[in-house]
């Protein structure tokens, strides 16, 4: 009942057109799906056999698994699994030889599909590529048959013709789903939106390489007391794997910056945290603590690259002691560093996707880079020419990211439109004190005009109550030793109600010398002055 | 991001509650809710520490006001730990109400106040 492969075949004329047929050029142009198709046709008709099915091996489960057929479709709509070693085609993976079945046996076939037709006669045999099976052919005969050497030779050709063409689709999908999943692992775990700080302008960017993922990753982070976190960070490796370890250092550092920790702290942490992973994890950081109030910056580094300062006087990069990468050496420190960005000035933090070039040393690199962007007038300029310069290499770069941040100045007047939700009134209070403190305004002033300011608008907020998107106005200006303070709603005053009610306009009258509220149809003005000194 | 963070511990039989960050309408509703859900009934009472509170405005004025009566109809009693030269002290101040709170400087000394009362 075995029969073995029977050294060369020398196939007679009829068989030969057959074979020709089997190998025809236009083969090559199909998809895998009408590849298959077209090949168990052909087969079909050479042979002259009533069914024909193609079997693939899943790695995972170590079974055959019915995907393609012939005279026998429904091994493939029920997908009939085969396992390796069992059965028919199980034994010819298995044993990776042709094996011949004159009169089947049904004890011999598992599968119900064979059995239910009533097959007599099979003959199948692997498919194999560079030594790796990747599943089996076989065909069948209604009536008893014998396949003969001349048989097994055509079913052989077609075997050595579909082998190569799955596996090349097999290995193209196989780069594709891990490229689709490692890109939108990559975009879900970079910031969709940047926060909105007055006095602040941010942008960032994260390219891609060509033909796979990395494990650059950027973040901005809003912090309690209004500090502004930006942070820049790149795993060493490539593909599927540092993309998620990418995720799990980012969210790790996102965490603990959220905690308030400062920033070698916060890296240190960073850094326990990618040593305790159960595969070892390396990976070099940055992150920047800004204080929009004074204009302070804490910085500290875990083996990353150098941070560049864009200022109209001296466009710098800032050379640090720059601790070693997180996840390299057990207990490692991080130095904080103390740096001032003054308004104009622009941070730029930057992964080597950026600068790394082979033939080139990477100060010049960092040179190049600073070059290229130190035109931008703004971070979003600053990007757009580092991205810019870097589509302009051309194939075969790495990922890149690149975040930047200006301390952009407040000026003389501050003028704000916000929108009507309560979480405008962090942004007012950040704005709010920031431009006191740059104007000298310190102490009880500067707390007591912050809480009037911070009630006008809650009020501004508490009318506009209507389903609509409302917005609302607060403009402030200092005339010799007064401040005056505007807030403008498009919404009618309401008289204040309930016995814990009205206590807002209660704190302004106390807080400021002058009070003036005037609600029209228009909507309510309230309109605060303070005297500086003496009061 | 989250203005403001609670954090919780008991003493015997008396929560304490330490307020971190702003409070203002973006948040007062949920802290006042957290701070009723978390002083149980078996409680004599609950310490508000407000100490490290970056800002507080009438809302969270409110919220003082509002958890004082919540926990009065328990039966249950509130005393608070301020800095009074703070932006939290000015908010009471301005407003008029810091001579109707009750106030003490220490955990310790809010405890013993509760206890006694």
């Amino acid at each position: 009942m075995l029969l073995t492969a029977v050294g060369q075949v020398s196939p007679n004329p009829q068989q030969a057109r057959e074979l020709y047929r089997l190998s025809d050029p236009a083969l090559s142009e199909l998809g895998l799906d009408e590849l298959l198709d077209e090949m168990l046709i052909r087969v079909r008709s050479a042979l002259g056999v009533d069914t024909v099915a193609i079997l693939l091996l899943d790695e995972e489960s170590q079974q055959l698994v019915a995907r393609a057929a012939k005279g026998i479709e429904e091994e493939v709509d029920r997908g009939v699994r085969i396992p390796i070693g069992r059965g028919f085609a199980g034994r010819i993976a298995a044993e990776r030889l042709p094996i011949f079945i004159a009169d089947v046996d049904h004890a011999d076939v598992l599968n119900p599909v064979l059995r239910e037709k009533g097959i007599s006669s099979l003959l199948g045999v692997p498919l194999i590529v560079e030594g790796a099976l990747l599943g089996v052919i076989h065909v069948g005969s209604l009536r008893p048959r014998t396949f003969g050497p001349g048989d097994l030779g055509i079913l052989q050709l077609a075997a050595a013709r579909v082998a190569p063409a799955i596996e090349r689709a097999r290995l193209f999908s196989a780069l594709a789903h891990e490229h689709r999943v490692a890109v939108v692992l990559q975009r879900s775990l970079l910031p969709t939106r940047l926060p909105e700080v007055v006095g602040v302008s941010i942008a960032a960017r994260y390219l891609p390489a060509r033909d796979e993922v990395g494990g650059d990753w950027y973040d901005v982070i809003e912090l309690p007391r209004g500090l502004l976190g930006i942070v820049i960070g790149d795993v060493v490796g490539h593909g599927i794997r540092a993309a998620a370890l990418m995720g799990q250092l980012r969210t790790a550092l996102h965490g603990y910056a959220l905690e308030g920790h400062p920033p070698g702290y916060t890296l240190e942490l960073v850094d326990r945290f990618a040593q305790g992973m159960p595969e070892p994890a390396m990976a070099t950081a940055a992150y920047a603590q800004f204080d929009p109030e004074t204009g302070v910056l804490r910085y500290a580094t875990a083996g990353h690259l150098p941070p560049i300062i864009l200022s109209p006087q001296e466009t710098r990069s800032v050379e640090l002691v720059p601790g070693t990468p997180l996840g390299a050496f057990a207990y490692s420190r991080c130095p904080e560093h103390e740096l001032r960005l003054n308004a104009g000035e622009t941070l730029v933090l930057y992964t080597d996707g950026l600068v790394e070039r082979r033939d080139t040393l990477l100060s010049d690199s960092i040179e190049n880079l600073i070059e290229t962007i130190r035109e931008g007038e703004t971070p979003e300029d600053v990007c757009l020419l580092a991205i810019d310069r870097l589509m302009r290499i051309g194939p075969g770069r790495d990922d890149a990211a690149i975040v930047a941040l200006q301390n952009t100045a407040i000026p003389g007047e501050l003028r704000l439109r916000l929108s009507a939700e309560p979480r405008a009134l962090t942004e007012v209070r950040q704005a709010l004190r920031r431009w006191l403190s740059e104007r000298g305004i310190a102490g009880d002033a500067w707390r007591e005009i912050t809480i009037a300011v911070g009630e006008a608008c809650a009020n501004a907020i508490e009318h506009a109550y209507s389903p609509a998107p409302a917005s609302f106005e607060l403009e402030a200006t200092t005339d010799g030793d007064w401040v005056t303070v505007t807030v403008r709603d498009t919404g009618r005053w309401r008289e204040p109600r309930g016995r814990n009610r009205g206590r807002g306009l209660t704190i302004m009258r106390a807080a400021m010398d002058d009070v003036d509220v005037s609600s029209t149809a228009e909507g309510t003005v309230i309109s605060m002055r303070r005297r500086l000194s003496a009061r | 991001m989250n203005l403001a963070d609670a954090r919780f511990s008991i003493h015997g039989n008396v929560v304490v509650a330490q307020l971190l960050g702003e409070i203002d309408m973006s948040n007062a509703d949920g802290i006042t809710r957290a701070l009723l859900d978390s002083t149980t009934n078996d409680a004599l009472g609950l310490v508000l520490d407000l100490r490290a509170v970056d800002y507080l405005d009438s809302t969270g004025i409110r919220l003082i006001y509002s958890v004082r009566e919540s926990l009065r109809t328990r039966g249950q009693g509130l005393r608070l730990i301020i800095e009074m030269d703070s932006i939290v002290g000015d908010a009471l101040r301005l407003s008029g109400v810091a001579r109707h709170m009750a106030v003490t400087d220490t955990v310790e000394a809010a405890i013993a106040a509760l206890r006694d009362s």
